[in-house]
């Protein structure tokens, strides 16, 4: 560790800062949709509606927490979903073959870290863009994915194991409390720590905070093996709730883990945006889907909304940050 | 100018070769399929590999790496052109978009059987496939008689547009017109995908109190429709299609009330065996559409047997199978 003070790597960051006004505008947004779908559909305010949209938001959001970090470094990893794919698949293998569910466990989110710690490696050490590493590691895990599940599927899991995704605690789904627990650790660990304040500094002016003594390549490498092991985590909770694993499930998780990051107001060019605005996000792709069907929209219809949201949140961002600038 | 007599001439001397050695072995098939992550082609491999070795030839396995991808698909035929094998089946990842692919096969001169998803243009020497109106309509049949013709339905589409969806959710769709008791609660998309069939199930749920079956486009889905049901301690009859293993065990377990299937297996026996004997000048069947099978707790013994241990028909079973 260097001995510069806290004060000279970046201003410090108070909640009433202007990423607070950011969070603030997204959940306004957040609850004019509530609103909304709460006068079309009568069983949407139901505690058991409510209770389900924070469950489906979690899994998005575990992958976006870890992907949020990443981005605040002007980063950006899209192996994430081919991430969760592997270690679902490997994390799911291990418990057939050991039947202990804490051995898959350590092995799911092991193998989320590593790979999380081999695009840190490939950004730092050999200096590729972190678009085109994680990019190509896509590919690298998609391949050793679909060769170790020759189109088969993983299914049958033990009930204790269920339990992490689909059980309840005191009335609460399970992943609604790792949902929390993650929340709070994200955001005092992006806000109130010296470490999170030097993943801002490192995305506002990497520049800058080299030569402030901010030691990157650490933090870089520290931020994708996060990214990753979340990942990891997604996949157990993905095996725990599905009850099965198989190779295609990760395309369909790392456009939702972006978008959520973007529609919570974290910004691609790095240095702004915060955990809980990636928790927004989440929440608002996952309400829009949910409203689409309890309404019974048309399947036609639903993709184009979806882009539709994702377009405009991203736009009313850019006006707000204008304006509050 | 004799380049072009080259061309004309080719085709003619193979079929020259073709005639001397109507009998020759070691035939290569190049096989195209649309994915590595549906269970379904794996069966077809198998079918496809199982028959070559059968008729002494061997087989070259083409799939996609990122998944029904339409440009990578069209570069494999780019090269399996140029690597000219005796012949080829093939499966369009997309029906339509895959049919200038097709045409550099037939300008290429090398045989060609269409299997699984018919293709909308080219020339094939041969149709293997089933029909996926038939496979919706027969299942949602199957769950219908068991509800006693009465009911709140849900259906969960596979991908918008795809033709796998669109003929099984028309024939969902027959089905349920057939009975006048049941009622269409919702129609949603869940992509093929097990974890937003899952979300889809849970959301509908939420609306519906009392939803009585549910139509699943493919089994995947319709394991995660089962697993919402499960977490809300809610029950419904639920069909899936395809008949994997997974729909198998769900079925044996009283999980999943039937699962529709037409025979990957079969599709790579009989599109291999084709396109073998049309390369040996021996007669083949122009088309066949296989039936569905409705698997149930009845009948699933005979796909509750590893793919390995399975067998291939005979051309003259072949014929019976709905050939034309």
């Amino acid at each position: 560790m260097t001995d510069i003070s806290k004060d000279a790597i970046a201003p410090p960051r108070s909640f009433l800062s202007q990423d607070a006004i950011q969070v603030f505008y997204r959940l306004l947004a957040a609850l004019l949709i509530c609103a909304v779908l709460a006068v079309l559909s009568d069983s949407f305010l139901s505690l058991g509606n409510i209770l389900n949209v924070l469950r489906q938001a979690s899994l998005t959001f575990f992958i976006a927490s870890g992907l949020t970090l990443v981005v605040l470094t002007a980063g950006l990893d899209l192996s994430v979903g081919a991430n969760v794919a592997l270690s679902a698949c490997i994390a799911g293998t291990v418990i057939h073959k050991t039947g202990s569910p804490a051995l898959g466990i350590f092995t799911g989110l092991a193998c989320g870290g590593i790979v999380g710690l081999l695009n840190g490696v490939m950004v730092t050490a050999l200096r590729i863009p972190s678009f085109i590493a994680t990019y190509g590691m896509l590919w690298v895990l998609n391949g050793l994915t679909y060769w170790y599940m020759a189109g088969e599927t993983l299914h049958g899991f033990p009930a204790g194991f269920r339990q992490i995704g689909s059980g309840y605690l005191f009335g609460l789904p399970i992943p609604v409390y790792l949902l929390l627990v993650f929340l709070g650790i994200g955001t005092l660990f992006a806000q109130r720590t010296i470490w999170g304040q030097e993943i801002y500094a490192i995305g506002a002016n990497p520049v800058a905070a080299r030569l402030s003594g901010i030691p990157v390549a650490r933090r870089l490498l520290l931020v994708y093996a996060v990214s990753g092991t979340m990942a990891g985590l997604a996949s157990i909770i993905f095996l725990s709730r599905l009850n099965s694993a198989e190779a295609d499930i990760g395309e369909s998780l790392t456009l939702p883990a972006i978008a959520a990051v973007l529609i919570g107001g974290t910004s691609l060019f790095g240095g702004v945006g915060t955990v809980f605005g990636t928790f927004i996000g989440a929440l608002i792709l996952t309400l829009v889907l949910n409203g689409m069907n309890l309404l019974s929209v048309s399947a036609n219809w639903q993709p184009l909304v979806t882009g539709i949201i994702v377009i405009l949140a991203v736009w009313l961002d850019m006006k707000t940050r204008r304006r509050a600038q | 100018m004799k380049q072009t007599l080259g061309y004309l001439a080719l085709p003619l001397l193979m079929a020259a070769a073709l005639t001397t050695q109507a009998r020759a072995d070691g035939e290569t098939i190049a096989v195209f399929t649309k994915n590595q992550t549906n269970p379904f082609f794996q069966t077809v491999r198998v079918g496809a590999d199982n028959m070559a070795k059968t008729l002494n030839a061997k087989t070259l396995q083409y799939i996609p790496t990122k998944p029904d991808s339409i440009p990578e698909q069209l570069s494999q035929i780019e090269d399996v052109v140029v690597k000219k094998p005796s012949a080829i089946v093939f499966t369009p990842v997309d029906y339509k978009a895959m049919v200038p692919g097709v045409e550099k096969i037939n300008e290429a001169k090398i045989p060609v059987v269409n299997i699984t998803d018919r293709s909308a243009g080219g020339k094939f020497l041969s149709f293997v496939g089933a029909d996926d109106y038939s496979l919706g309509l027969e299942t949602a049949r199957f769950l219908l008689k068991t509800l006693g013709g009465k009911g709140n339905i849900v259906i969960i589409e596979g991908v918008k547009g795809s033709l796998t969806n669109v003929d099984r959710v028309r024939g969902f769709n027959d089905a349920l017109k057939e009975n006048a008791g049941a009622k269409l609660l919702a129609s949603q998309p869940g992509n093929y995908q097990r974890l937003q069939a899952l979300q889809v199930m849970e959301n509908l749920m939420q609306s519906n109190a009392q939803i009585d079956g549910v139509l699943a486009a493919n089994d995947a889905m319709a394991v995660g429709a089962i697993e919402a049901l499960d977490g809300a301690n809610r029950k419904a009859q639920v069909i899936g299609i395809n008949g994997t293993k997974e729909a198998i065990d769900a079925i044996k377990s009283g999980k999943l009330l039937a699962s529709g299937d037409y025979n990957g297996f079969f599709q790579g026996c009989l599109g291999t065996m084709m396109a073998i004997r049309s390369l040996r000048n021996q007669p083949v069947i122009a088309e066949i559409v296989l039936k569905p099978t409705v698997i149930t707790k009845d009948n699933y013994q005979p796909f509750d047997v590893p793919l390995e241990q399975r067998s291939c028909p005979t051309f003259e079973e072949a014929s019976k199978l709905g050939g034309k």
